[in-house]
């Protein structure tokens, strides 16, 4: 215990005597330590970020999207598949929004518990007539939080079944503002392409769900069971996910076939339905027609009859008409034959009447006695009665009964021949009456017959009239019928020839019906997961490229640390050369003397560690984030200790330092204590090469000779200075270089590239002579020299696993469109032309796509037509990718026919508050969707580039320190190791400044020989580090400006100067006498 | 008045709350072209007034004057300009730069000086013409010292102070060195100041200051200086 105690007073002696040798350990340790532990976290701490953003806003692990939509049933589907655990069907639709006169395109979501949006101002949307929007909404479309804005109507993308109709994607497209929100599906600026406007979505909405009016889900999100246990991007993350998509891969093509048959079935059924309608229709039709053609049939029959039979009339009347006029003759003569004999018969008539009348008096005299008689009779009676009245007995009664009896026999008697008599007298009357009636009826019945005749004659004439007129009416009417039917026999031609087109226009229809059900695309699943989100990939590779960075630059930093502490290490046991001998001699183990440097090592580098790792964990990863921020939107960056890269840092620098100072150690214990105790051989002068080379080493000055000879003498820290240095030129060169290449990305692309001064975008409404109209109207305007005609549209372009979103360029004109675009071969800057021949593409997507002249590249238009082009040159461009085709091309490929809808304009040297009230002016026009300045565009690619001096101020600050940090040590080992010989031309009387030439004369030529060698190694390591950390989009150019060696050159040269000063002063407190009085 | 005069110097060191007295009130004086051998035990004072002497010290009060110069009152570059230009250095551990041939370590000393010797005559002097290309490392202990004396005389200086030149040095080539010094005191007519704590080797000087506690305790005219060959010890 005693040992230890008095082992660890003597360690903390020994720190305070050497504290500037601790401290430049420590501060090895701590640079060495932040730096890498720093640098190292900045990329987990991005991920860790994303990854707590993703997972509080529950976005999904993988995207399903089908080309034909998503049904319900699909989503069952996919929630039996194993690993999932939510699946939901949800929409977005982009849509155009008209604000002043601007189109903006926007993309509509929805909000769902899937990539839930992080509300940052004002509230979600409740109700189905309120949206929110992202923050550079507002700015973009001068809108704020209450404002309202108006969805124009769509037309639906073309399905199979129906094709650009107007649909109602939104039920209510007037929507409210009442919110600001950030979607974890957008975090960068890049919002996608459309088929709307310009092209380019500007902005995404969220609006309410029940706002939306689909019948399918435009794409279905899975969240997958577990996925807490994963870090995104994780390799075991990915792994899952992929798992996961092989076994939708599985289903993917039963549900395909299944969605592609329901879309068929409907619109067979559809069909089938209309098909029968069309029999029926046709059926009904073709009855009709049928119907009306026999009627006429039985017209025309009717017809014919009816003059067959007119004709049979006619002859039968005549017959009829013939034969009774003959009978009527003959009746004429009979009834004058009967009339003649009818006057016979009356004359004989005559003479029998009278003879009648003769009997008829007799018998009328006979009459009258009987009456008479019957009259006395009748007396006889009345006068008896009366008796019989009066008569009292009786016997008289019956006296005079049986009298008036008698009486009344005789009375019967008489009445008889009274009747008798009566019909005789009748008989007579009658036979003279049915004489004279006969001879009456005779006559009358000649006259009837004469009557008769006379009628029938007369009847005969009028029927012979009658008939005669029916006939020729008969006739008048068959001969309108016959028109009749004539006319309606043209009628029903027509009618058929109708019905013919008719039939033969639905049935055409029906066979397009047909061939469109049959061109019903089958349905296509694409099964996305997050690297398919253009924000996350983008953000995700960022995070690689900080961490291929993160691995380079603590290398630099541990290798220069383990030099250094290496020399350091060596320097304090030489020193203590002695100690060690005597504590050996005093019989201490070699573990015991060697536990005092060990943890004198260690307790340097655990202090610098902890401290360099905890300032290193909060420091570098957020100057990072400062960087990134501008260009991704994440609510949260979350600044994580990193245990893993913390002890890895630790550890590293432990090794390096620790290391090195057991391998000196080491090598000294090993010796017996006597060697120990004699003062270390000095190390022997020796001649250098140069002295061999007579000429030159005659002439160079006495002073420059011993700094020749010293420099060579002390290989171990020639060469840590040589590093040193070179490490620190090298660091601020890349910074200055990557300066250098960001910033001239911008004037390369608008001033050697671009002429144009602004892009205005007409309106996609216009027609082709509205259009010809403005473009003239705008060449006519003042300021303006150039106004260029193009068709501009967003594309894409796939190889292998990367996508690459392009612009595809089309010039109306090509020697106008020279003028404001310059297309040229990188190398030779050869200009080129457009031809029908291939595609011009620009020179980093050719990069990317791995594409010659002569190959082919796949371009996909904004609709959606996918072809395979030709290359036939790679032009020079820096910002973003570009198609150039000549418009006779695009025709052919596209099948579309060329429009412009783009102006490049050139105004005449304008100045920006000219270009922008040029600007207003335009945009104020009805012809005009958007106007792009291209001093505003520069402007804004500065601001976000101007991010990166951040990175040169890092490697500046960095390399400056590392180079302080490493001279400072040398000249203190430098000044330590030689104090004696110092000490000795002090005493000869050299001045301070020649003490300080005569040791820093070395370090000056060192620091010389390792600038240029940094500025080798700083021009390779720039362009390592421009790999590592370009974007996609841009093309960096592999410059560096001539200044810039210069600054890298002049602040390590600055760096060198503080050390020298310090080291100055360090010079001159050296005691002479202390350092002259010790044994060598 | 003498050529060079300590009077009444005075030099303290502070170590934490002890004040120790190194010098207390010395005074000597020495006369242009004497050989001066300083004697006295371990921490008498002898170095402390050599380093004043030599301007690599400075007193805590008295004056040092050499050749009519307060050497006492001189700043900062004026005291290196004297180092510079009136005085030699010889020490106990030759202190020769490792790194530079015999020749070139004389060179070292001569290119400052404006009244400097030619190198190789100096050499030649101390005898070292064949090996003045030779390392230190390639030459033996008497050798260095030689090196160190041409170096400190190729300067010319007006003094030539040695500090223990023997004391690291087998007696024969001890002897040979300080025959050195005595020929050269004597035919360059130089002011050579030697340090010594061999009492022996003090018959050889024309003056003996004898050092006791910070003090010159005596000092003593030797009328007849011993040549060196004949001092045995």
């Amino acid at each position: 215990m005693k040992v230890k105690k008095a082992l660890i007073k003597d360690i903390f002696k020994e720190i305070k005597k050497s504290y500037k040798r601790f401290i430049s350990i420590l501060l090895m340790a701590l640079l060495g330590v932040g730096f890498f532990a720093g640098l190292r976290a900045s990329s987990p701490d991005m991920v860790e970020s994303i990854d707590t953003y993703y997972k509080n806003q529950n976005v999904y692990d993988i995207q399903v999207m089908s080309t034909l939509g998503l049904t319900n049933q699909d989503i069952e589907a996919l929630s039996n598949i194993e690993n999932v655990e939510n699946v939901y069907g949800t929409y977005s639709r982009d849509g155009l929004i008209k604000v002043e006169d601007k189109e903006i395109v926007s993309k509509i979501l929805c909000i769902d518990d899937v990539n839930k949006p992080v509300l940052v101002e004002g509230n979600m949307p409740e109700n189905i007539d309120e949206c929110v929007v992202e923050k550079s909404f507002l700015e973009g479309a001068n809108k704020k939080i209450g404002d309202t804005i108006e969805i124009e109507p769509e037309k639906t993308e073309s399905t199979g079944t129906t094709e650009g109709e107007e649909t109602e994607y939104l039920k209510n497209k007037t929507l409210k503002i009442v919110g600001v929100a950030e979607s974890p599906l957008y975090i960068s600026r890049e919002r996608g392409n459309s088929k709307l406007g310009t092209g380019v979505i500007n902005y995404y909405i969220y609006v309410n769900r029940e706002n939306i009016h689909s019948e399918v889900y435009t794409e279905i999100y899975i969240t997958l069971e577990n996925r807490e246990k994963y870090q995104t991007g994780s390799n075991k993350y990915e792994t899952y996910v992929e798992e996961t998509k092989n076994k939708i891969e599985e289903i993917k093509e039963e549900r395909e076939n299944a969605r592609y048959q329901e879309l068929i079935d409907e619109a067979n059924e559809e069909i089938t339905k209309a098909e029968e309608e069309f029999n029926v229709e046709k059926q009904n039709g073709e009855t009709q027609l049928q119907e009306a053609e026999n009627k006429i049939n039985e017209g025309k029959a009717q017809i014919e009859t009816g003059e067959a039979e007119i004709n049979r009339n006619e002859r039968k009347a005549n017959e009829q008409f013939e034969n009774a006029e003959a009978q009527i003759e003959s009746a004429k003569l009979e009834i004058a034959q009967n009339a003649l004999r009818l006057n016979n018969e009356k004359i004989e008539a005559e003479k029998g009447f009278q003879e009648a009348e003769n009997q008829k008096a007799g018998l009328q005299s006979t009459l009258d006695n009987i009456n008479n008689a019957i009259k006395i009779t009748n007396n006889s009676i009345a006068e008896k009665q009366a008796e019989l009245e009066i008569a009292e007995t009786e016997e008289e009664k019956t006296v005079i009964k049986q009298e008036i009896a008698n009486l009344q026999a005789t009375r019967q008697v008489y009445e008889t021949n009274r009747q008798t008599v009566q019909a005789g007298i009748a008989q007579i009357n009658n036979q003279i009456a049915s004489g004279r009636q006969e001879l009456q009826n005779a006559e009358a019945q000649i006259q009837t017959a004469k009557n008769e005749l006379q009628k029938q004659e007369a009847t005969l004439k009028q029927t012979k009239n009658t008939s005669y007129a029916q006939i020729t009416k008969a006739k008048k009417e068959l001969e309108d019928s016959k028109q009749e039917i004539a006319e309606a026999e043209a009628e029903l031609e027509k009618a058929r020839a109708e019905f013919d087109s008719k039939i033969e226009e639905a049935e055409g229809k029906l066979i397009d019906a047909k061939e469109k059900v049959s061109e019903i695309e089958r349905a296509e699943w694409y099964i996305l997961d997050r690297e398919q989100n253009v924000g996350y990939s983008s953000y995700m590779q960022d995070t690689e490229s900080i961490e291929n960075i993160s691995v380079v630059f603590p290398i630099v930093f541990f290798a220069i640390a383990a030099l250094v502490s290496l020399t350091s290490m060596t320097r304090m046991v030489e020193e203590e050369r002695q100690e060690i001998g005597t504590l050996k001699a005093l019989g201490y183990n070699k573990f015991h003397i060697m536990l005092k440097y060990l943890i004198y090592s260690s307790l340097a580098c655990i202090i610098g560690g902890v401290i360099g790792m905890n300032i290193g964990f909060q420091l570098l990863p957020r100057i990072v984030w400062d960087m990134y921020e501008m260009m991704y939107t994440l609510p949260e960056f979350i600044v994580a200790f990193n245990h893993q890269y913390s002890s890895t840092g630790l550890g590293l620098i432990y090794i390096c330092i620790v290391g090195a100072t057991l391998y000196t150690i080491l090598k000294e214990v090993k010796e017996t204590p006597a060697t120990l105790l004699r003062p270390k051989a000095p190390k022997y002068g020796k001649r250098v090469l140069l002295e061999r080379v007579g000429f030159i080493w005659k002439r160079l000055k006495f002073s420059h000779k011993v700094t020749v000879r010293n420099i060579f003498r002390y290989k171990k820290r020639f060469l840590m200075t040589i590093i040193g240095i070179m490490g620190c030129t090298s660091l601020i060169l890349a910074g200055f270089g990557l300066k250098d290449s960001i910033s001239s990305i911008l004037p390369n692309q608008y001033e050697d590239i671009c002429h144009y001064d602004m892009l205005v975008s007409l309106k996609t409404s216009l027609t082709v002579e509205q259009k010809e109209r403005y473009i003239e109207e705008l060449k006519q305007k003042d300021g303006l020299q150039e106004v260029v005609q193009t068709y501009m549209e967003s594309g894409t372009t796939v190889k292998g696993d990367n996508s690459e979103n392009l612009q595809i360029v089309v010039p109306n004109n090509h020697e106008e469109f020279d003028k404001v675009i310059t297309l040229r071969d990188v190398k030779t800057e050869e200009p080129f032309t457009l031809s029908e021949e291939g595609i011009i593409i620009t020179d980093k997507l050719a990069e990317l796509t791995n594409t010659k002249v002569g190959e082919n590249i796949t371009v996909t238009n904004a609709a959606d037509i996918e072809k395979e082009m030709k290359v036939v040159g790679i032009t020079e461009n820096y910002i973003s990718h570009y198609v150039y085709m000549s418009k006779e091309l695009y025709q052919q490929t596209f099948g579309e026919t060329y429009h412009t809808n783009v102006l490049l304009v050139q105004d005449n040297q304008l100045n920006e508050e000219q270009e922008k009230t040029i600007m207003q002016e335009m945009v104020a026009q009805n012809e005009v969707s958007t106007v792009t300045l291209t001093t505003t565009t520069m402007k804004t690619l500065d601001d976000t580039m101007s991010s990166l001096n951040y990175v040169v101020v890092i490697l500046i600050v960095s390399a400056g320190l590392l180079a302080f940090v490493v001279l400072y040590n040398l000249s203190n080992i430098n000044i330590g190791e030689r104090i004696r010989e110092l000490a000795t031309i002090k005493v000869l009387g050299f001045y301070d400044r020649e003490v300080y030439d005569y040791i820093t004369r070395e370090t000056i030529l060192l620091t010389i020989i390792g600038i240029l060698l940094g500025l080798v190694a700083g021009y390779f390591l720039n362009f390592y580090i421009l790999g590592t950390c370009e974007i996609n989009i841009l093309r960096f150019e592999k410059i560096v400006h001539p200044v810039s060696y210069f600054y890298a050159a002049g602040i390590t040269l600055v760096f060198s100067i503080i050390v020298n000063i310090v080291t100055y002063f360090a010079l001159k407190k050296i005691d002479m006498i202390g350092s002259l009085k010790s044994v060598e | 008045m003498a050529y060079i005069e300590f009077k009444d110097v005075c030099k303290e060191y502070k170590m934490g709350e002890i004040t120790i007295k190194a010098l207390n009130k010395t005074n000597f004086s020495i006369e242009k072209g004497e050989l001066v051998v300083v004697v006295g035990p371990s921490g008498a004072g002898k170095t402390t007034a050599l380093n004043i002497l030599g301007g690599m010290d400075s007193v805590t009060s008295g004056d040092v004057i050499v050749d009519g110069k307060n050497v006492a009152q001189l700043k900062n570059k004026a005291l290196i300009k004297y180092r510079r230009e009136d005085i030699g250095f010889v020490f106990q551990f030759y202190n020769l730069v490792q790194n530079l041939t015999a020749i070139e370590n004389v060179e070292l000393a001569t290119q400052i000086c404006k009244d400097s010797l030619s190198p190789e005559e100096v050499m030649e002097k101390v005898g070292l013409a064949d090996r003045k290309k030779n390392f230190p490392s390639q030459l033996s202990g008497g050798e260095q010292q030689r090196v160190a004396i041409a170096r400190a005389i190729a300067k010319n200086p007006k003094l030539l102070l040695c500090d223990e030149p023997t004391g690291a040095l087998d007696y024969k080539t001890g002897k040979q060195i300080l025959k050195l010094l005595q020929d050269t005191a004597r035919k360059e007519n130089m002011t050579v100041i030697i340090i010594t704590h061999n009492a022996a080797i003090a018959q050889m000087a024309d003056k003996i200051i004898r050092f006791k506690n910070g003090t010159a305790e005596s000092i003593e005219n030797n009328q007849n200086p011993i040549p060196v060959e004949n001092i045995e010890w």
